[in-house]
């Protein structure tokens, strides 16, 4: 399974600075995710400083397996100070530690909590509760659940539950019912709404209903998507061996998934095995980068190096939005989450023409740097074929 | 005459760094210059660099089936302005 997290978040109005803090981690070796988000006691600096370090400790106490998730989460809690004034903890948290395969150990401190929703229904797991030894009507909430493909998790912060609280129509605020009948409208809705979407219809929902449409705290909503991954191929670069065009033409053909073709005789050769002709888009080129093309069966057909460059070039500097040929490149790469690439190796002897910008790469090379920080930065799963 | 002239400017990599670029201001002048006489488009590469290209002689553009080397927005109009007068 596939995990698909993001969380959206809405600063308290007249702030500049988050009170919440999210923090999340992919482990790929150990088929792992790590999440955690955290309240800051009252808003601003203050709170951010306090969210943000419950959060980044308890991240780094659960890394690395050298404390159970329990454990970490049992010593924050009976460590974290109390205010002064208001006489309660620094900050409130919720963590996660979940694998592929759906296993999820969650705990609580003081945030909502947690609606899980399995066919548009919400389950209610047991939990044990922990009572902090140091701190009186202090505790924590254990949970250990099996998620199944199509489930999700939405955490939130108090931000979102008792939004519109005090105001005219909602005298106790959206609750966590409130919040429940919201999603599972939007779900009928959208059933296959991605997790960047639904935090923030979550997020702008809190918003909505707040007196002025001002937050009166700080709004956070984190979600997790259980999901098979999605699959895209790109073919850029025709094959070493002309006579195995018709091949390779055909492996990208059958392949499932999403579809991109990198390159002008690329895009040529699949024209021409496949027999589906290419049309140019009339627009002019925006920028330093030829226009796209389109082909049936394809979802989108871009010159190679020039276009592959300038796509690398977004993805470091995290750049997305871009209306050109490398800015719908990087939509499409961001909306997959398993890559492969076919790449031929055939060499075009003008490109090594001294006459020509020495920005024009070897395309394995920029593939290798493209795989990377897909890699590294976006936690894609990238695979490489050489042909 | 009832054919369209049609003329296609190549967008492969070595043409457009080469200066095909530029080429593209035909997509609008032409159709304003010559109406629907002619027929101007972006190919994604036609293939001529790697064949021709001890010669360097990017960027090309092709009317009709005439190929036109190191291609420029007065070669070009020079080139339809011929077939139109035939």
């Amino acid at each position: 399974m596939f995990i698909d997290i993001d969380c959206s978040q809405m600063k308290k109005y007249n702030q500049n600075a988050y009170g919440d803090y999210f923090v999340s981690k992919r482990y790929p070796d150990e088929a792992m995710l790590i999440a955690v988000l955290s309240d800051g006691l009252g808003s601003g600096i203050k709170a951010n400083i306090l969210s943000c370090m419950t959060a980044t400790m308890l991240l780094r106490f659960i890394e690395g397996g050298q404390i159970p998730i329990r454990k970490a989460a049992e010593i924050i809690m009976n460590s974290l100070p109390v205010c002064q004034i208001r006489k309660i903890s620094y900050s409130t948290f919720s963590a996660i530690k979940v694998d592929d395969d759906g296993n999820a150990k969650i705990v609580e401190e003081g945030n909502p909590e947690f609606i899980w929703i399995r066919d548009n229904e919400v389950i209610q797991p047991d939990y044990d509760t922990i009572p902090s030894k140091t701190f009186k009507n202090r505790k924590m909430r254990v949970y250990k659940i099996n998620l199944k493909l199509g489930d999700r998790l939405i955490f939130c912060s108090d931000g979102v539950t008792q939004a519109g609280l005090g105001g005219g129509r909602l005298k106790l605020g959206l609750r966590r019912e409130g919040l429940i009948v919201l999603l599972k409208d939007k779900l009928k809705e959208h059933p296959d709404i991605s997790s960047t979407e639904f935090s923030q219809y979550i997020v702008n929902q809190a918003r909505n209903i707040e007196t002025d449409r001002l937050p009166k705290d700080d709004i956070s909503a984190c979600v997790l998507y259980f999901r098979e991954p999605r699959e895209a191929l790109v073919f850029t670069g025709p094959p070493f061996h002309q006579e195995k065009d018709s091949e390779y033409a055909r492996i990208f053909a059958n392949f499932k998934g999403k579809k991109a073709i990198c390159g002008g005789t690329t895009a040529n050769l699949i024209s021409r095995e496949l027999n589906r002709p290419i049309t140019m888009d009339t627009t002019i080129s925006i920028g330093k980068l030829p226009a796209c093309s389109y082909m049936d069966g394809v979802d989108l057909v871009t010159e190679g190096i020039l276009t592959l460059t300038k796509a690398l070039e977004y993805l470091e500097a995290n750049t997305p939005d871009i209306d050109n040929a490398a800015g719908k490149l990087v939509k499409f790469f961001l909306d997959s989450d398993c890559i492969n690439f076919m790449v031929g190796a055939k060499l075009n002897q003008a490109h090594y023409d001294p006459a020509l910008p020495i920005e024009i790469e070897i395309r394995k090379n920029i593939i290798k740097k493209i795989a990377a920080v897909l890699q590294d930065k976006y936690f894609k799963k990238v695979n490489i074929q050489y042909m | 005459m009832d054919k369209k002239i049609s003329v296609n400017v190549c967008l492969g990599t070595t043409c457009f760094v080469m200066g095909s670029s530029n080429l593209q201001e035909l997509i609008e002048t032409v159709p304003a210059k010559y109406g629907d006489k002619v027929e101007v488009s972006g190919v994604p590469c036609l293939g001529l660099c790697s064949i021709d290209w001890e010669f360097s002689k990017a960027p090309y553009v092709k009317v009709d089936d005439e190929i036109i080397k190191e291609a420029t927005v007065e070669k070009v109009l020079k080139a339809i302005d011929e077939k139109l007068k035939k």
